[in-house]
């Protein structure tokens, strides 16, 4: 919460932000902290180490000591001493903030707000454009309810005389969005006309499913909790006959569960958008924290030849931009779309210019078929592979259709040439996607004969340490959105590239097995690829990313 | 001959010769769309794998065959999307109440529109005989029911009457494949029925049942009439009273009677 309000109140002055999450299993209570990188120039990723740490209990934060690493000159203020031997930078500080929360409220609970008064303080954020926000911003009303613990934290910043850390002038003081990418992603979907969502609850999914469910309630379209993720991808298929743009969105262990789904989604040609945002696996495996280990069933899952399109953001705008893209290539392609995002993605709060929702994005629909004399083959074969199709309800088209082998009509046919035709069909109509250059991103310095591909969230890390290794004019980066198909451009790149690293974040290197069994890569390749469980650090990447340069 | 020819599409069914599929086809294309006059566009039937769920594809409506089990949640989404259709989801025992049987307390909690046409003929057919949960069985230790299973199947019977009831179904019926115009009847009423219908529906499997299941059942089987008294078992104590589908708790007595004993045929409840 501590949190929550101080990204607020910064992002009224302008600044940039990303706040990851961090917590346990615990249903209420137990350990939870987030890390607020505050940035007055764009949107960056948090420094490795902390300039300023407030811990209510160090137990807990033994569980993310890894994230929330301290330095030499990081100014600590703690409630209670640690109760092992702990090495405390010099500037740290014993602050009872509950006690003054006690004194002013009568309670401990606004600690929180004691905190954040000192914070304020601290960084220097001015105290006049504070009050207008809190006076102004609805979603600040526990602080107009609480301003003397508000000023009871400032009065302690002038007690205790801590060092201020001011923070540099943001570069345009315009109020800046607050978002994750889950929420990115539904109203990214409504924006793509989809009304129509089925849903189950699962970490670290839920709020996609919890937006989609304010955004269609009241009539504005249809929200259904199923009962599983089988019913509910089974549902929005459902729904997808009958024209509707439908989508769920899911975590690994439910993606598992809409394999068969999927299957059928393929077999008949039926536009399904799945959302599945990654978590650590195998089963259960670790539910609150980031992992990009879903490749290979997003990919391959399922029996039979079933090719889908692959798509997979690495930023905010991108899981905006692009949840309207696999709505659109589902329509357009009759296709399942899996899009695939992960913990860090779906669950860290940013703050950023809203100008990624003030974009025109195109909306595409299915080809549709018309009602002609001509009797109606709903898996015609055409030029691109594209059959026109029938709403479920359009007069004059009415089709039966199957999961079993079929010819044109949608027959049952177990005939062999009839077999391989359709999956020629359903093969060939993708390929028009491997030319869609836009949808990878090429960045550094595209000349170069060293390249770093990376994909997810991890590229975030990867684009941050080149930076910082002052590496941006040296090497290329290679980030697919596009995943499957394999874009031409991704092949372009290895094909240019004579020394390469793949950075993800899986054990088994996922992308780097992909890639290999798409083309030939350079004979020098390496591979960074861990489990998930702990975000990448821009000092643990900057090794492998300096050997590439050697 | 009614309007046969137009609700059914040139497919031949790939059923056995006196399969009770047949009758259930004829019931919905021969009588029960075109009486409704639900224009065939406006349909949607939406099955899951076994042998009754191939029925999609000889009704020219709209129409999906597919995934074991998944008919309801489908159907359900359909539904949703577009609640002018008629939505109609068809399996057989194995694929409704054993490996769909998770989808069905929800479709009947939520009581959306769409009618469940479930075709139980007792056995596994396509897969050539295993039993499903409907396969009745003897005592344990007695000869097997399916003749050339080495093994008595010895697991109860899943009474999905019983399950129907007691999960409160907002319309409920038994038919039987054999007698087309009645089943066609239920069906019907089903379909106009505002809420989720379950129907289920008696089917003879002329390879994998022992002949003597199907002839019992139509021996013993017992028309229920609204207002007239229902005809008990030899082997029940209570006294007959007069049929109410409007009454759950008369439903559900009906619900408990043996199937093989007294097989009830018509609307068992129907609420509001």
């Amino acid at each position: 919460m501590l949190g929550s309000l101080l990204q607020r109140l910064a992002a009224w002055q302008g600044y940039f932000s990303q706040m990851p999450r961090y917590y346990g299993a615990q249903i209420r209570g137990g350990g939870s902290a987030v890390k607020l990188g505050l940035d007055g120039r764009c949107l960056s990723l948090p420094e490795d180490s902390l300039d300023i740490l407030v811990c209510f209990n160090w137990e807990k934060y033994l569980e993310f000591e890894h994230e929330l690493e301290l330095k030499g000159e990081s100014l600590v203020l703690f409630e209670n001493n640690p109760s092992t031997e702990f090495n405390l930078p010099e500037t740290s500080y014993q602050v009872d903030f509950s006690k003054r929360s006690h004194e002013v409220t009568g309670s401990t609970i606004d600690k929180n707000i004691v905190a954040l008064g000192v914070l304020l303080r601290i960084l220097a954020l001015d105290e006049d454009q504070v009050k207008i926000a809190i006076d102004e911003d609805e979603e600040l009303k526990l602080l107009k309810q609480n301003i003397p613990a508000l000023e009871a934290g400032g009065q302690l910043f002038t007690d205790f005389s801590f060092p201020e850390l001011r923070l540099s002038p943001a570069r345009d003081n315009s109020t800046k969005l607050i978002m994750h990418g889950n929420a990115a992603m539904a109203r990214a979907a409504i924006r793509a006309g989809c009304r129509v969502f089925f849903g189950y609850p699962i970490t670290p999914a839920a709020e996609i499913m919890n937006e989609m469910q304010l955004e269609l309630s009241l009539g504005k379209g249809v929200f259904l909790q199923a009962e599983d993720e089988i019913a509910s991808s089974g549902m929005a298929l459902g729904a997808s006959l009958t024209g509707a743009k439908a989508m769920t969105a899911t975590s690994g262990p439910g993606f598992d569960l809409m394999t068969e789904m999927l299957g059928l989604a393929t077999a008949a040609e039926i536009p399904l958008v799945i959302i599945d945002v990654q978590r650590c696996g195998p089963s259960t495996g670790i539910p609150s924290r980031s992992e990009q280990s879903d490749l290979n069933h997003a990919i391959y899952g399922g029996h039979g030849d079933a090719p889908r399109v692959v798509i997979a953001p690495y930023d905010m705008e991108g899981c905006y931009r692009l949840a309207i893209e696999s709505i659109n290539i589902a329509q357009q392609f009759q296709t399942p779309v899996i899009l695939l995002s992960d913990q860090y993605l779906g669950q860290t709060f940013i703050s950023t210019s809203d100008e990624f929702l003030r974009k025109y994005y195109p909306a595409e629909s299915a080809k549709r078929a018309t009602n002609t004399l001509d009797e109606y083959y709903r898996y015609r074969l055409t030029e691109d592979s594209i059959s026109p199709m029938a709403d479920v309800g359009s007069e004059g088209l009415a089709y039966q259709t199957t999961g079993l082998a079929h010819n044109e009509k949608g027959e049952p046919s177990f005939d062999f040439e009839t077999n391989q035709i359709m999956h020629l069909k359903r093969w060939s109509k993708l390929i028009p996607l491997c030319h869609r250059d836009e949808l990878v991103k090429v960045l550094g310095k595209e000349e170069s004969s060293r390249g770093v591909i990376t994909w997810g969230s991890s590229a975030q890390v990867v684009l941050e340490t080149v930076k910082d290794l002052g590496l941006q004019d040296t090497i290329k980066i290679c980030i697919p959105e596009l995943i499957h198909p394999l874009p031409e451009r991704v092949k372009g790149f290895i094909k240019s590239t004579e020394k390469m690293l793949v950075i993800e974040m899986n054990y088994s290197g996922q992308l780097h097995r992909y890639l290999r069994s798409q083309l030939d890569l350079p004979k020098s390749t390496e591979i960074y690829a861990r489990a998930g469980g702990q975000t990448f650090r821009r000092k643990e990447l900057a090794g492998p990313i300096t050997e590439l340069t050697r | 001959m009614r309007k046969t020819a137009d609700y059914r599409t040139k497919l031949k069914p790939v059923w056995c010769r006196g399969c009770g599929n047949f009758g259930i086809l004829s019931a919905l294309t021969r009588i029960v769309l075109p009486d409704l006059g639900i224009p065939k566009h406006k349909t949607l039937i939406v099955s899951g794998i076994g042998c009754s769920s191939r029925i999609p594809a000889y009704v020219d409506s709209y129409g999906i065959n597919a995934l074991h089990g998944r008919a309801v949640p489908i159907a359900q989404g359909a539904k949703l999307a577009s609640p002018e259709l008629t939505v109609l989801a068809i399996g057989g025992d194995g694929d409704l109440f054993s490996i769909g049987a998770g989808h069905l307390p929800h479709v009947v909690r939520r009581n959306i529109d769409i009618t469940c046409i479930m075709v139980n003929n007792f056995v596994y057919a396509l897969t050539k005989g295993q039993i499903s949960p409907t396969t009745p069985h003897l005592e344990r230790g007695e000869s097997p029911f399916l003749s050339w299973q080495l093994y008595p199947p010895v697991d109860p019977m899943l009474d999905m009457l019983s399950y129907n009831v007691s999960t409160l179904s907002s319309f409920i019926a038994q038919g039987i494949a054999t007698n087309v115009p009645h089943l066609a009847g239920l069906i019907g009423e089903g379909i106009k029925h505002k809420g989720f219908s379950f129907i289920l529906v008696l089917t003879p499997c002329a390879t994998f049942d022992p002949p003597f299941l199907f002839s019992l059942l139509k021996e013993r089987a017992s028309y229920l009439r609204e207002g007239e008294p229902v005809e008990l078992p030899d082997s029940s104590k209570e006294k007959p009273w007069l049929h109410d589908p409007d009454n759950i708790n008369l439903a559900l007595r009906l619900a408990e009677s043996p199937l093989l004993e007294k097989p009830y045929l018509g609307v068992f409840f129907r609420g509001r």
